[in-house]
This record gives structure tokens, C-alpha cells and sequence, in this order.
């Protein structure tokens, strides 16, 4: 008798279980189907020479797109350049990460959390990428750009910042990415600050530590999970960054909006040099993959210490 | 000597406490300075939808006033100025269709030619000089259906989402840790996975499926389009790791008694997931739903890719003005303007969900 109890309990919870797996599968498999699966219909199109889409004469070509893509002079001239705006303007978005997002965690955990503030900071998260390049160029055109003829009026700056130079490109771009992710990033740091244990931040001023020693030695090392978060969404979005480059028209010919997104982008879709297109996505995507879930295991670890 | 040293603290701590007191005003200052730094750019962007190209050399911060059509105007530098469709602006003033109008003719000489009153012409073009950026986005007969297909694209993906994603959390609430997790792992692989590594062999998959739909294959036909509209949709609801983690979190947390006592009371899975579990996930309902909102709202360039351009959204229609030749930018920063705000005036109504939403998002990770 118990063991039939046990049995039908057995089956039960099998049955129970499949049930679980029917509600899991319609979305995993739409997932596994176009996310999971297309990166690995891409990975052997790499050694082939497939053009486009259609392309019915596809050779295998071994590993000649890894070598074409440093050596041949018509792509390594646009990959080698594309790959510099890439990593400058992933390196500046990072400081901006900070120079944003950080500082003004910083100052609104000395003030409180305050609402109306949060609200307009994180306003402009709302805006698409593609709103960003075109404010890009609202503000900053040579000729037009409405902050240009502030700044000139006041007599800030003596000569245009102009959008479509390289400087002005890989100056304006982060800049207009710290403002847009301000709010973002200053969650995460805020969320990093409010989970230290008061006590010690005030055991820490009765024994008269300087804000900058309270930086340093109580709030920083306790943020290290929000530090990782934040590097982690700053490499991803600054190598997908796209809309931005199209409304500064990088499909148009502004090879100074060419970073690796649009590159990848016009080979795949527009000059029909598919498997080159993707070996170059796969070469970046794969170190990017790498930082990624290394990054997203420490930060777990560090979860599970405090 | 005792009373002494209480002196002192005293001193101390009022220097101390007016100290903070000054940098709290100080701190309080900046972030006036910053929030109004911070909407410039899109008080900015307002203001330049009524600046024309004519004016838009000069710093504009209110909008500039109206200016009376001059009768010297050429009929080419119009349609320059103004993105004037000409088609329409003929049917308009009444000049028949089939009319030829040279692009050196001016204003008087049309009117001289057509027999039309001067000051209807002018009061014709007036309003153009600065409302041309809203009057052409407003007339164009591609505007309104494509704010229709992105208010379409984005509620279906909502819907979809959510449903998907409460029924993947309601799945994995009920299994043991290590499946849990090894479902979510893989949802986790695609918040690191660089987009430009699976964008081109995704774009194979879904047009090969595309294409086994009969009738696709004829441009503009309404199966044609539909399933367009139909694969962005399924790209954006396809999952991950946000909405299973915030449905199987709070699955997990609803008590396991109430799922027994329902089955002792004869219910099935589908009936207890539709009454009990369902009305209880208001809350993480609207924190997907303001989380992926944007992203949604703000897609580029997945319509841009897969829908036709008589079939696209917003985003890409408003690119579209831009091309390599044109240069009014009017009409393109009048439609950023206009695409933004339904999200604005969403975020500012509800800006406590979308707060709660930044801040939980950022402690999770």
C-alpha cells in the first residue's frame, strides 16, 4: 500500500514535471531557434566563401577570411580603421560610465535619494539611438548645430565642434552616451551604495575619515558587483552601438560613423561579402563572449560572498 | 575643565553640521544645473522642428516668427526648402495635375500663369516658412500608418512577452535549482552574446521561414506584409533573461499550499495558472512591462531590415528623410520629436514604475 502511494506520487510529480517543461518550451524554443541555433548555422559559413544569402556557389575557402580580413588591402583598409572608432569610442563610453553615472550616485547618496531628480536624469533613456545621431547632428552640424551657436555666442568655444570630423565624432558620441545612460548607470551604482551597512560608513566619519578615505576604503570595495555590472553593459553596448552611426549617416557614406557595427553590417547585407562579414563578427564576438561571461561569473561570486 | 571640552564638542559639531548644510546646498545646485542641462537637448530639439533651413544658421531658442511667402520665391527651391510635396500643393492652389511647373518659376509668375489671387498663394506658403517640418510630416500619407504599425508592434510584443515570459517563470518555479538554472543560463547568453554575431545568420533563418509562407513572394501584398509584421514581433518576444528572471522569482515566492489546495479542490494546472497565479502578478507585469517598453518602442533595426519601406515603422521612415541627397533636416528632427514623446508622456505618468524598474533591474544585475 505505501509503495503505491509512493509510486503514484512518483508519477505524479513526473507528470507534473513534463507539464513544467510545456510551459517552459514555446519560448525557449522561438529562443533556441533564433538565437542559440543562428550562431551556429553562422559559425561555418566563416570558412566558406558564401556572398549573400542566396548564394548558391559556396566553396570551402578554410580559414582564408581570418587572414583577408588583416591582410587584404580593401577590407583590412575599412576593418583595421572601423576597429580603432570601435575600441576609442568603448574606452570613452567607459570613462563616461563614471563620470556620469558614478559621480552623480555619489552626489545624490550625500543628499538622499531624491525623485524628481532620478526622474529627469533617467529621462533621457526613453530616446532612441537613432533620436541620439540625429541630436548628435541638431547640436553639433558646423554650421547648425543649435549648441555650436550657443557656445559661440557665449564665446566658450572660438571655433564649431563639428559632428562629421573625426574629434568632434569621437568626442560628442560618448558624451551623448554618458548623458543618455546617466540615469542607468547611476542606478547601479546607487543600488551598490544603498546596500552598504550604514554603520560602518558612520563608525567610518566618527573616526574621522576623509570622504575621499571613505571612497576609497568603505565604498568602493563594497560596489565591486555594481563596478562589473556596469563594465559589463558598457563593452556590450558600445560594440552593438548602431542607430546612432545610421541617423549620422554611416550608411551613407560617413566613413568617420564606420565602427565595426556598420562594417559587419554593410558586408553582410549590403556588399555581399557574407562570410567575411561574419568572420569578422565572430573574431570580435568571441573575446567579447569571453569578457562577458567571465565578468558575469565574478560578479556572481561576489554576490555570494557579502 | 569638564565643561570645557562639552564647549568645544559643541563647536565642533555645528561646524561640522554647517558644513554639510553648505555642501548639501551645493550638492542640491548642481543637480538643478544638471536636469536642466540634461533637457536642453530635447527643448532644443522642439525648437529646431519650426526652424527652417533658411534660418538655420542662426541660434534659435523660442521659435522664430512667421515671415510672410515672398512672391520671388522660385517654385524649385520650395519643394528644397520645404519638402514640398508638389504633387499636393498643386491639387491644392487648384492648378491642374498634369501642369508642368518649372523649378525657375517664381510665385508671381504661377500665380500670373494659373490665374490664382497673389494673397491666396501666400497665406498658402506662409505657414510653411516655420510649421513645414509638421505640415509635411503630418500630410505625408506614410506618417500615420507607420505610427500605427510601431503602436501595433510594440502592444502585440508586450502581450506576447509577458505572456511567453510568465509562462517560462511559472515552468521553471516548479523544477529543481539545477534545471532552473540551466535554463536561465542559456536566457543569460543572450544578454552577452554580441548582436552583430547572430543579427546576419538570424536574418537567414527568418526569411528562409518567411519565404514558405505562399504569397509572400508578391511585393506590397497584405500576407506579404503581415508576416513581416509578424516575424518582428516574434523576434521581440523570443525571450530573455530579464523576463525569466523576474517571473520565476516571484513565481517561486507564491506559497506552494496554494497550488495544493487548489488541486485538492479539483482545479486543473491551467486553471490554477489562469485564477491564482495570474492575478497575482500585477506587479511584475508592469515592471517587464516599463523595463522592455522602450527598447520596443525605439527598435530600429529590426524594422529596418525586415520590414519593406511601405510596410516600416516610425524610426525607419523618419531615417528615410535623411537620404544622401537631401539636406532638410526639419521635417527629420520634427519626426524624432514626434516619436518620442508618447514614450515621454508614458515614462512621466508612470515614472515611479519606471524608477522602481531601474533600481531593482540594478540590483539583480
Amino acid at each position: 500500500m505505501e509503495n503505491l502511494v509512493k509510486r503514484l506520487g512518483g508519477r505524479r510529480t513526473a507528470r507534473r514535471i513534463l507539464i513544467d517543461w510545456a510551459f517552459i518550451l514555446p519560448q525557449l524554443i522561438l529562443f533556441f531557434s533564433l538565437t542559440i541555433l543562428p550562431f551556429f548555422i553562422g559559425l561555418p559559413t566563416v570558412f566558406t566563401d558564401r556572398l549573400s544569402f542566396v548564394d548558391t556557389d559556396v566553396e570551402y575557402v578554410g580559414t582564408e577570411n581570418f587572414t583577408k580580413i588583416l591582410t587584404e588591402p580593401g577590407i583590412k583598409d575599412e576593418f583595421l580603421p572601423a576597429l580603432g572608432r570601435s575600441v576609442r569610442f568603448t574606452l570613452l563610453n567607459y570613462v563616461m560610465v563614471f563620470a556620469f553615472g558614478l559621480s552623480l550616485a555619489l552626489l545624490m547618496y550625500e543628499v538622499g535619494f531624491r525623485g524628481g531628480f532620478f526622474t529627469v536624469i533617467y529621462l533621457p533613456m526613453m530616446l532612441s539611438g537613432l533620436a541620439i545621431g540625429f541630436i548628435a547632428t541638431m547640436l553639433f552640424s558646423r554650421s547648425t548645430g543649435t549648441l555650436n551657436l550657443l557656445l559661440l555666442d557665449l564665446g566658450l568655444i572660438d571655433k564649431a565642434i563639428d559632428i562629421k570630423s573625426a574629434s568632434g565624432l569621437s568626442i560628442i558620441l560618448p558624451l551623448l552616451a554618458g548623458w543618455r545612460y546617466a540615469g542607468f548607470n547611476m542606478a547601479i551604482f546607487l543600488a551598490g551604495l544603498l546596500s552598504i551597512p550604514t554603520e560602518t560608513i558612520e563608525s567610518s566619519i566618527v573616526d574621522g575619515a576623509s570622504y575621499l578615505q571613505r571612497l576609497v576604503r568603505i565604498y568602493f570595495p563594497q560596489m565591486i558587483g555594481s563596478f562589473i555590472i556596469a563594465t559589463i553593459f558598457c563593452l556590450i553596448g558600445s560594440f552593438n552601438i548602431f542607430d546612432e552611426l545610421v541617423a549620422l549617416g554611416a550608411l551613407y557614406g560617413n566613413q568617420e560613423a564606420s565602427f565595426l557595427s556598420i562594417v559587419f553590417f554593410t558586408y553582410g547585407f549590403q556588399r555581399g561579402r557574407l562570410a567575411v562579414g561574419l568572420t569578422m563578427a565572430l573574431e570580435l564576438g568571441i573575446p567579447l563572449l569571453v569578457v562577458g561571461v567571465l565578468l558575469q561569473r565574478i560578479q556572481r561570486r561576489f554576490q555570494y560572498d557579502t | 575643565m569638564l565643561n570645557n571640552t562639552n564647549v568645544n564638542n559643541g563647536d565642533l559639531v555645528s561646524r561640522v553640521s554647517r558644513q554639510m548644510r553648505i555642501s548639501r546646498i551645493l550638492i542640491i545646485t548642481f543637480f538643478i544645473a544638471y536636469t536642466l542641462i540634461t533637457l536642453f537637448p530635447i527643448y532644443a530639439l522642439f525648437i529646431r522642428s519650426f526652424v527652417g533651413t533658411k534660418h538655420a544658421t542662426d541660434l534659435w531658442l523660442t521659435p522664430p516668427p512667421l515671415e510672410e511667402a515672398s512672391m520671388d520665391y522660385q517654385w524649385g527651391s520650395l519643394s528644397v526648402f520645404y519638402n514640398l510635396d508638389s504633387e499636393k500643393a498643386k491639387a491644392d492652389l487648384g492648378i491642374p495635375a498634369d501642369a508642368y511647373i518649372q523649378s525657375r518659376w517664381t510665385l508671381a509668375r504661377i500665380a500670373k500663369e494659373y490665374d490664382i489671387p497673389e494673397q491666396k498663394i501666400k497665406d498658402y506658403f506662409t505657414p510653411y516658412s516655420v510649421y513645414s517640418g509638421w505640415i509635411v510630416l503630418f500630410t505625408d500619407n506614410k506618417f500615420w500608418p507607420a505610427l500605427f504599425r510601431t503602436i501595433l508592434i510594440t502592444g502585440l510584443s508586450l502581450f506576447g512577452l509577458n505572456i511567453l515570459s510568465i509562462m517560462t517563470g511559472f515552468g521553471l518555479a516548479g523544477l529543481r535549482r539545477r534545471d532552473q538554472m540551466f535554463v536561465f543560463n542559456l536566457y543569460l547568453l543572450s544578454a552577452v552574446v554580441p548582436l552583430m554575431m547572430i543579427l546576419l545568420p538570424q536574418y537567414m533563418i527568418v526569411q528562409w521561414l518567411l519565404n514558405l509562407i505562399p504569397g509572400y513572394g508578391v511585393s506590397g501584398s497584405t500576407i506579404r506584409n503581415v508576416s513581416q509584421i509578424a516575424a518582428i514581433v516574434v523576434l521581440n518576444i523570443k525571450g530573455g533573461a530579464l523576463g525569466t528572471m523576474i517571473y520565476t522569482g516571484f513565481i517561486s515566492t507564491i506559497p506552494k499550499e496554494l497550488g495544493e489546495a487548489a488541486e485538492i479542490d479539483g482545479a486543473s494546472i491551467l486553471q490554477y495558472f489562469r485564477h491564482i497565479v495570474l492575478p497575482l502578478l500585477k506587479v511584475p507585469i508592469a515592471t517587464l512591462t516599463v523595463m522592455v517598453l522602450p527598447s520596443l518602442w525605439n527598435e530600429f533595426m529590426g524594422p529596418y531590415i525586415y520590414l519593406d519601406a511601405n510596410n516600416t515603422t516610425l524610426l525607419p521612415l523618419i531615417q528615410s528623410y535623411t537620404g544622401t541627397y537631401t539636406t532638410n533636416y526639419q521635417v527629420s528632427y520634427t519626426g524624432i520629436f514626434v516619436s518620442i514623446i508618447p514614450l515621454i508622456i508614458i515614462y512621466i505618468l508612470f515614472r515611479n514604475w519606471f524608477i522602481q524598474g531601474a533600481m531593482s533591474g540594478a540590483i539583480k544585475g
